[in-house]
């Protein structure tokens, strides 16, 4: 009975409408659009050793068709072949299998329309926030972590399963509500992978088994789901936000198995505890000055303690994560973004030893510039986070040449420095070189 | 003497504002020249010409709803389509397909070529800034008012606009565009005056690089499609499912 009143919606979105405006004047090719990009991606790690670190083809093939000016299907497909796997055997197995070649479908979308309302149904990435290379208030879909976070955010995002509906209440006045049973968590690099995370200094003296990390992808009873409530009056850009999510980040909680008369066993196992995030976004432009804010609380999160007195290896922080940002163009071309990001969280910090948490504030400051000669055709920028804390550093130059309007050529580095077990500390010895060539059709 | 000076200062009083709404009113006229309706889509080419380099061609679909309100869809070349700009009022968002979300930016900055956001996401003057009517000349053989316009807030594009219309039929003739610092930014040219969809339009403006002459900016204004847009494409939250 509800799959029928589902149906029965879904008509009614479509057919009253594609009855006015039907696609086109019959002619199907007029409706398909049809377009991708061809990318040889190579990165060279300057130290122990110095090698070959990345050798990847990808390609992205992009199509939609419109049924009318109510309806429209999107797929996208994205495949990649990393030659690096090949060409050296500095990597183990599991990454070379995990790494190596990738075929995935990046979005396969529904979109109906009617009136105010739009409903997107289907594989997609949903974002939320304001502020670009940060992922504050940006909690609907899981990323792709095994290239760390130097992809573009919409490689990192890993598509999902999903209904997102959008209401437009009124002018300026826009609700938002998202349900998906696709619980897919953050994917992480395997161990001896180019970009392998610090691993957690336990000291555990006896025996450890750590289980695998694999619940399955869909479920209703651990679906997700949450609203944005975007408003905007006067320039003033808000938007409200509440989510409720497993953590997409594995947490290990701990118990010991007696094995008599030998020493208990560690089990470490991997769980996702549920999270609310509360949170808002702001954005506005004064004068020549455009102005992004955001903040989210996250209630429910935990973090692994190394404290060997816990019972469960976990302890409890709810946590606030907020960032304030101010977009400038000097001299009438120079590009510049500043943006300072804080984490806070609502208890000690003692014992808690992930890279992103300095302490019980953790502050980082990020500034990227841009400008354009030769008519924008070539295009520098720097992007330099700082982790204010703890010293660690991220500095990314990149220029960017626009051969024609088809092709662009990338030449770029990343360098990292910093204390071992800090965010970007922990690449320290991971500086590489990129080039990367990309043709658009 | 006294009767006199009081005179005088009333007539003055009387005066300035008719001068204010005349200048105000030529600016309305010329605007008439720059769009074609209420609510309407354009097909924009750019034709972007340095000396020694080969000419780059963008292409966009300018989508216009009332004053202020446009949504702008690059279509040419391959490298910017799945861009689109949102002006809706003096705040304007950029989605790239590369951030998966809009983005907030000022309409200063340059977008192709000669051709900053605003040149392309706002289709008139009125409203933008305040006109003054400062004197008359001859371009081009033809006789003009010549109108000082300055920016009603630091959002707007320009600063400040020199602004030439014809004395007869009202036309937009040529304007030049400076920062606040009083630089000419660039210069522009209106031609190619066509009936299009009832109402003669100017389809051609050539923008010239305030410094360097050798740069320049065609913005051909094509395929005219006159009718009632729905909201949502300016909307923000609807900028992703419009590619």
């Amino acid at each position: 009975m509800r799959r029928l009143a589902a149906l029965a919606i879904v008509l009614g979105l479509v057919t009253p409408a594609g009855a006015q405006e039907p696609a086109g004047s019959g002619d199907w090719l007029e409706a398909l659009r049809v377009r991708g990009r061809l990318a040889e991606a190579f990165a060279y790690r300057l130290h122990d050793p110095g090698d070959v670190a990345k050798l990847k083809t990808l390609g992205w093939l992009e199509g939609k068709y419109t049924f009318s000016e109510t309806a429209n299907l999107r797929l996208a497909t994205r495949g990649a072949y990393d030659a690096v796997f090949d060409a050296t055997d500095r990597y183990p197995a599991n990454v070379e299998h995990d790494q190596k070649t990738e075929l995935s479908l990046r979005e396969a979308i529904l979109t109906l329309r009617r009136d105010d309302l739009e409903v997107r149904l289907g594989r997609q990435q949903i974002v939320w926030g304001e502020a670009i290379s940060t992922f504050v208030t940006d909690v609907v879909n899981p990323r792709d972590f095994r290239e760390f976070v130097l992809p573009d955010f919409s490689e990192l995002r890993i598509p999902i399963w999903a209904l997102d509906v959008v209401y437009r209440l009124g002018p300026g006045l826009t609700l938002e509500a998202v349900w998906t049973p696709d619980t897919m968590h953050n994917r992480l690099p395997k161990q001896g992978a180019e970009f392998q995370f610090a691993r957690i200094p336990f000291r555990f003296s006896n025996p450890v088994v750590r289980l695998p990390d694999n619940p399955d992808q869909f479920s209703l009873a651990r679906s997700e789901g949450g609203a944005r409530l975007s408003v905007l009056r006067e320039g003033w850009d808000v938007a409200l936000i509440y989510y409720d999510q497993a953590d997409k980040s594995p947490v290990l909680f701990q118990r010991r198995v007696p094995q008599p008369p030998a020493p208990d066993v560690v089990v470490l196992e991997p769980r996702h505890p549920r999270l609310h995030v509360v949170g808002a976004t702001l954005g506005k432009s004064v004068g020549e000055v455009v102005v992004r804010a955001e903040v989210a609380a996250t209630i429910g999160k935990r973090y692994e303690t190394i404290d060997l007195l816990d019972r469960d290896g976990v302890i409890r922080r709810d946590t606030i994560d907020y960032l304030v940002g101010v977009d400038y163009t000097f001299f009438g071309s120079l590009d510049t973004a500043l943006q300072v990001t804080q984490k806070i969280l609502t208890g000690s910090s003692t014992d808690i030893t992930r890279p992103g948490v300095a302490g019980v504030v953790t502050t980082s400051v990020a500034l990227r510039v841009t400008t354009g000669f030769l008519d924008n055709t070539l295009n520098p920028t720097v992007l330099v986070v700082v982790g204010a804390d703890r010293g660690d550093v991220r500095v990314s130059p990149r220029l960017d040449w626009l051969v024609s309007g088809s092709v662009t050529v990338s030449v770029g580095a990343d360098v990292f420095e910093g204390p071992e077990r800090t965010l970007y500390g922990q690449f320290d010895r991971n500086d590489r070189v990129t080039l990367t060539t990309t043709w658009r059709f | 003497m006294c009767r006199l000076a009081l005179s005088l200062a009333i007539v003055l009083a009387l005066a300035t504002p008719a001068v204010a709404d005349e200048a105000a009113e030529i600016v309305r006229d010329a605007d008439r020249f720059r769009r074609p309706g209420d609510s309407f889509v354009w097909k924009i080419t750019i034709t972007s010409e340095e000396a020694k380099k080969a000419p780059t061609v963008d292409s966009f679909e300018v989508y216009v709803k009332g004053a202020g309100r446009s949504f702008v869809r690059f279509v040419a070349p391959p490298r910017n389509v799945g861009r689109s700009l949102l002006a809706l009022g003096r705040d304007l968002w950029i989605y790239l397909p590369d951030a998966g979300k809009p983005v907030r930016i000022p309409f200063s900055q340059r977008l192709v070529g000669q051709v900053a956001n605003g040149d392309i996401a706002r289709a008139d003057y009125t409203g933008d800034y305040d006109v003054t009517l400062i004197g008359d000349e001859t371009v081009g053989g033809v006789a003009c008012h010549v109108l000082e316009l300055k920016a009603r807030s630091k959002e707007i594009t320009y600063a400040a606009v020199k602004y030439w219309v014809s004395k007869e039929g009202r036309r937009p003739v040529k304007a030049e565009f400076y920062a606040g610092t009083g630089t000419l930014h660039k210069t522009g040219v209106f031609a190619n005056f066509k009936e299009v969809a009832g109402r003669v339009l100017a389809t051609r403006l050539t923008l010239v690089d305030g410094i360097r002459k050798d740069r320049t900016s065609v913005l051909d204004y094509g395929e005219i499609t006159v009718r009632d847009l729905p909201e949502k494409y300016f909307d923000k939250n609807f900028m992703k499912s419009l590619d």
